[in-house]
């Protein structure tokens, strides 16, 4: 039997985040998937003023720090008990959905698709077809979705002033109301995004397109007409279900998702108990019923982390972040391992679908399961849904023109408290878990989307989701194993927005 | 409207990666015509793309690697970094990638040159450049000044 190691390194740009896989006559035996990059967020925090937390967490990420954001206020105003009104929800709800819509669509067509181009599939039909749409800077999909992704985050800088690394949601609101200037300015540039992934990317109109509630009528959709085939998601579907993407990178099946977007409706409460515009769950891939989600149910390992040991898992609140690198041990990550009632799971906008109910997701799911496929497809569908929300957020703010958007908190500072904030990024759920003691913060934990997905072994020695989606894997040239870039893809590895995997053939390190 | 714009790559945490951000800090205290602005890029990646807007030239700063001996200031073309993609250190390929990506959004094209510098080591989280490289700052100022006046 044949064994042999081999280590990817899965972003070019940063050099943070690698795997290692164990083959044994080219099937995954073992995997492990290495944050390679420290960065200590947690530990910039300490001591610091807690308003200080809405301008450095957004400089966590280049790509979701309007989540950060969203999550640090939430935190702050669930500790002061501080009321938020409508708009600002509404504000906030608009440049979230801008700011994940935009990471979608260069997620799906920048990064994903291209490998359909890959010349391991010279001799498929589908060849031509795929570089004709797909290829990097000259298909035409590409080229689209290059063009038009990055105008739809000016929504955001039009009422936080810029984007990336905004801040201007503060407690108890936002900045800046929705003047009747921003609401035009922003339809423009949804309307022109609109009519692009209406005639590029679906093939139809968007009420036409989320009418299609089951994997039958999809089927039939897809064959219907031509122009539904040779769209960018026709030709992302029938490539992807070409090459088996249907059969593999199940992972973990249990799903959770914090609920996506606070509703409006609900501005009187508080975060962990304000409804949402999509629902909050766990999915239990054990009996498949969805279950109220509760946040107390969260826990992080350390067991196989470059982190200050503890045993078993710990809630956010009473978490540690203390960095220990033991290069030869049998650590291997500075990632942690997140847990939810002490089980694997995994997280994204396929939990999110799921767990909300959408029809058509949920149809595809029970016909053939969470695969790379779906896992894909549901982050391109959901990109339909939030255009469509979009807009009508925007015919809410006009509705109200003269609504607040800020509710001034009764005292200036942030009491002495803990308090949470959880939302849903492009990557899936995201939180931030804060402690104040004598008008500092005590205790400051991230869990993001991407430490639920590329969670390392627990201290049960239970293998992380993206690793677990690998395991059985066989790979046809472990030299040069497109399959797997393919499945890392689909759970859209968050570290830069450059992350590319396998399109150049990176040399690998082999141990015989 | 500027007409020159300057837009300065690379993560000062990371050794002489940080070399663009010198050079944008050197250039900020310069004064300067209205025609020309400076941006400081980070690892901006697409997001960069704004820069290059509303421009007849720009001009890219970045460290080197593999284009001549540490130290040596370089000025480069766009085409001269097309067949060799991995060869950029700090961000990887991140110009490369980028310089494709402006082709597909801006037409007409700016006037692109690069102005590098070949960097000793990208050592993460450790401020501050090497020797060799700090002591290229000023001929790359001089040397940017020299392109702006012709």
């Amino acid at each position: 039997m044949a064994r042999r190691t081999i280590q990817i390194d899965l972003n070019r740009v940063e050099g943070d985040l690698d795997f290692q896989l164990e083959l044994e006559d080219n099937k995954v035996v073992d995997a492990r998937c290495i944050g390679s990059l420290y960065r200590g967020f947690e530990q910039i925090l300490l001591s610091r003023k807690p308003k200080d937390s809405l301008v450095i967490t957004p400089r966590i990420c280049g790509i979701c720090g309007t989540a950060q954001l969203n999550a640090a206020v939430l935190a702050l105003e669930h500790i002061g008990h501080i009321p938020v009104p409508p708009a600002a929800i509404r504000i906030r709800n608009l440049c979230l959905m801008a700011e994940t819509v935009q990471s979608d669509l260069r997620q799906s067509f920048m990064f994903f698709t291209a490998d359909f181009c890959h010349s391991k599939y010279v001799d498929r039909p589908f060849y031509e077809k795929a570089r004709t749409a797909f290829l990097p800077f000259k298909g035409w999909v590409h080229r689209g979705a290059l063009e038009h992704s990055r105008h739809i985050v000016e929504i955001i800088a039009l009422f936080g002033g810029q984007w990336p690394h905004s801040s201007y949601m503060l407690p108890g609101g936002v900045t800046t109301p929705a003047s009747n200037r921003h609401i035009i300015d922003s339809l423009s540039i949804l309307n022109k995004l609109t009519r692009w992934f209406e005639q590029a990317i679906i093939g139809t109109d968007l009420d036409s397109w989320l009418a299609i509630q089951s994997a039958d009528e999809f089927f039939t959709w897809l064959t219907a007409k031509d122009a539904h085939a040779d769209s960018a998601i026709g030709l992302f579907t029938l490539i992807s279900r070409d090459i088996g993407l249907q059969h593999v990178g199940f992972g973990t099946p249990h799903m959770i998702s914090y609920g996506a977007y606070d509703d409006p409706d609900d501005a009187g409460t508080f975060s962990g108990q304000r409804k949402h515009l999509f629902r909050a769950g766990f999915l239990n891939g054990d009996t498949g019923d969805v279950e109220p989600f509760e946040q107390a149910e969260i826990t992080e390992h350390v067991r196989y982390s470059w982190f200050q040991p503890y045993s078993g898992g710990r809630h956010p609140f009473q978490g540690q972040t203390i960095p220990d690198y033991q290069p030869h041990s049998d650590r291997y990550t500075w990632c942690k391992a997140p847990r939810y009632q002490n089980k694997v799971v995994q997280t994204g906008p396929l939990a999110d679908a799921l767990i909300d109910g959408e029809p058509l997701i949920r149809s595809l799911y029970q016909a053939e399961g969470g695969n790379a496929w779906l896992r894909q497809f549901a982050r391109l569908h959901r990109t339909a849904r939030l255009l469509h929300k979009m807009r009508e957020t925007l015919h809410e703010l006009a509705a109200h023109p003269n609504d607040p958007h800020m509710i001034p908190p009764n005292e200036k500072e942030i009491p002495d408290g803990e308090g949470f904030g959880l939302v849903t990024a492009a990557r899936g759920a995201l939180g931030h878990w804060v402690q104040i003691t004598d008008g500092v913060i005590s205790r400051y934990q991230v869990v993001t989307p991407t430490a639920w997905n590329a969670s390392p072994k627990d201290s049960e020695g239970r293998h992380g989701h993206w690793e677990s989606s690998l395991l059985g894997l066989t790979v046809e040239d472990p030299d040069d194993p497109v399959e797997i870039g393919h499945i890392i893809r689909s759970h859209d590895p968050c570290l830069v927005c450059t992350v590319h995997v396998l399109d150049t053939g990176k040399p690998m390190t082999v141990w015989p | 409207m500027s007409t020159h714009h300057i837009i300065c790559f690379g993560n000062e945490l990371h050794g002489d990666d940080g070399f663009g951000a010198r050079i944008y800090a050197q250039l900020c205290q310069l004064t300067w015509t209205k025609d020309v602005e400076v941006f400081n890029a980070g690892i901006a990646g697409l997001n960069a793309l704004r820069f290059f807007e509303d421009c007849s030239q720009a001009i890219l700063v970045d460290a080197l690697a593999n284009f001549g001996n540490v130290g040596e200031v370089c000025l480069l073309r766009p085409e001269d970094l097309a067949d060799r993609p991995e060869q950029l250190t700090g961000h990887g390929q991140g110009l490369p990638y980028l310089l494709e990506a402006i082709k597909v959004i801006r037409e007409p094209l700016p006037d692109i040159l690069i102005v590098g510098v070949e960097i000793a080591a990208v050592t993460p989280f450790s401020p501050g450049l090497s020797d060799k490289t700090e002591q290229a700052v000023s001929k790359t100022v001089q040397l940017i000044r020299g392109l702006l006046s012709e």
